[in-house]
């Protein structure tokens, strides 16, 4: 008459005889969402569905932000004290911080046993670029600083310090590097740009302005000397208190080192060349005034 | 700049061709998650925060190291008609214009590949397009060198006209202490005079008073004839403090010579 009690009794039976956790029988948590409210149903169904009478407040086409009616706006007033100079023409670098950034590597939609590009960033979907909104490329955020551990060699366009920081802690290397708006569109989109059959242009210097932010090896700008980069990487380690890890005996040295030449917008492709996706071949000019003006 | 391309120098006009990489350039690759993974990372998370919130920026201690996985995306074909891509005839008038542009035929040489026909010559600039493209840069893109000379002269400038504006403030402000004690001084000239000028006023009122037995009006032609009187009588006591003055003067050096 006497069964041998299971550990777990009824429960672990339930649990084994219920059906696999599919998509098919997920489903969110009570109470986390809440029901879309229908409008214009019931008992004042025929009415304007709390919106009031007529107008922009009804159709919700109010005008853009700023805007008085017609009157000079209070935006286009303030400019006389320059705090708004200029504001529809700068340079806009879209966030990712390396929480973002680390997510996307455990993840794997980041590999990073290669350079990390802004081409590799648009591919995983860590970011949108939009070159036509005056987006300059990417800015690396410094939130999610103390959980970043991979180590990489990522290229951006602007990094506050202490993403810096974080990023060769862990033996990586960061770049800040220039894009004009074109290459930046190439470069966000590689397969279209090789659709249109074009060689690939050169990549074209920063405006005066950004210069000697690109020239500043504590910026780690793309176009500081090597030497003085090694000399604020120190000095950097110093500052936030951490060993810098030698980068020579590392064993993706070769990777960690892969820098694009100035000139260059693709890892491995230079300016001039042409890439025939359909067929898989490269090509290469070899007039001579051509080599010229791609190689300058 | 120096920049190490490297070009095939073998024609002279022609195109040389190589081959791609078999696995196909990177950016065809990755892109999503696998949800195997983002289970892993979820508890590596966890563990992690624990770690990290008791020392926030010390060396991190690489858990899981570099990540070998990542997940394969097989990126979506292109739909292209590779066997038999559209050639359009160039002699035919129904072919629109736009399909006989130099651009359609780029276009086409991108997506169809040898199979479009397309020339590759052609896809680089032409001799004149090339050399409008060198005039442009020339002309709108600096190269660095020249950049970094208009800004350490740009900057020189600038010193230059800060240290100028320093030395004006510094040598105004050296005067700065002369100018203030002078002005107190002026100033409290201005007061003693003033109060001498009120003092001898109110003396003439009240002498005026004492004279008619009350108080005169100061505009009335009465006290300004009296003040005249007075000062009349002033001038002459000093007329004749002065003679006395010379008298003595005059005796006082007789007496030594006396004795």
């Amino acid at each position: 008459m006497s069964l041998i009690k299971k550990p777990g009794g009824k429960a672990l039976d339930v649990l084994q005889n219920l059906p696999r956790i599919t998509l098919a029988n997920l489903r969110p948590e009570p109470g986390s969402k809440q029901k879309e409210k229908r409008r214009g149903r019931g008992q004042y169904g025929g009415n304007r569905s709390g919106r009031g009478h007529k107008g922009e407040r009804q159709r919700g086409t109010r005008p853009r932000l700023g805007f008085e009616g017609g009157a000079t706006p209070f935006y286009l007033i303030i400019p006389k004290y320059g705090y708004n100079e200029g504001h529809s023409r700068r340079p806009q670098y879209q966030p990712l911080s390396l929480k973002r950034l680390q997510y996307l590597i455990d993840v794997g939609r980041l590999d990073p046993s290669q350079p990390i590009d802004l081409t590799q960033l648009v591919n995983a979907r860590g970011v949108t670029i939009q070159p036509q909104k005056r987006d300059f490329g990417v800015q690396l955020v410094d939130e999610g600083a103390e959980l970043f551990s991979a180590k990489i060699n990522i290229e951006v366009q602007r990094a506050s310090e202490a993403a810096i920081a974080a990023v060769e802690r862990n033996g990586g290397v960061l770049t800040n590097s220039f894009y004009d708006p074109i290459s930046l569109a190439i470069l966000i989109k590689p397969v279209p740009f090789f659709q249109r059959g074009q060689p690939i242009p050169k990549r074209m210097h920063p405006g005066e302005e950004m210069v000697p932010f690109y020239m500043d090896p504590c910026a780690r700008g793309y176009l500081a000397p090597p030497e003085q980069v090694q000399q604020a990487r120190l000095a950097l380690a110093k500052k936030y208190g951490y060993v810098l890890p030698d980068l020579s005996r590392d064993e993706l040295f070769h990777m960690l080192s892969s820098r694009k030449d100035p000139r260059q917008i693709f890892f491995g492709l230079s300016p001039g060349w042409v890439v025939n996706m359909a067929d898989r071949k490269i090509l290469k000019p070899t007039n001579e005034k051509l080599v010229q003006y791609y190689g300058s | 700049m120096s920049f190490p391309i490297r070009f095939n120098k073998s024609g002279n006009e022609s195109v040389a061709e190589t081959e791609i990489d078999r696995r196909g350039p990177s950016f065809m690759s990755r892109k999503m998650a696998a949800p195997v993974l983002a289970v892993r990372t979820g508890i590596l998370f966890r563990s992690f925060k624990t770690f990290t919130t008791l020392k926030p920026f010390i060396p991190v201690i690489p858990q899981y190291g570099v990540l070998t996985h990542t997940a394969n995306y097989h990126a979506k074909p292109l739909k292209l008609n590779l066997k038999d891509p559209y050639i359009p005839d160039k002699t035919s008038e129904k072919t629109p214009e736009w399909q006989l542009t130099e651009k359609f035929d780029r276009k086409r040489y991108g997506r169809y590949g040898d199979a479009s026909g397309i020339d590759p010559a052609t896809l680089w600039p032409t001799d004149e397009k090339l050399e409008a493209m060198i005039k442009d840069e020339a002309e709108w893109h600096p190269t660095l060198e020249v950049m970094l000379k208009n800004i350490s002269l740009r900057e020189e400038e600038e010193a230059a006209k800060r240290r100028a504006k320093e030395k004006l403030i510094a040598s105004n402000m050296a005067k700065m202490p002369k100018m203030v004690a002078d002005w107190r001084r002026e100033r409290s000239e201005t007061k003693k005079k003033m109060a001498e000028e009120k003092t001898r006023k109110d003396k003439l009122l009240a002498e005026a008073r004492e004279r008619f037995g009350y108080a005169v009006d100061p505009r009335s032609s009465k006290f300004l004839e009296m003040v005249a009187e007075v000062e009349k009588e002033q001038k002459k006591k000093k007329k004749l403090l002065k003679r006395r003055q010379k008298e003595e003067q005059a005796a006082t050096p007789l007496a030594p010579a006396d004795e």
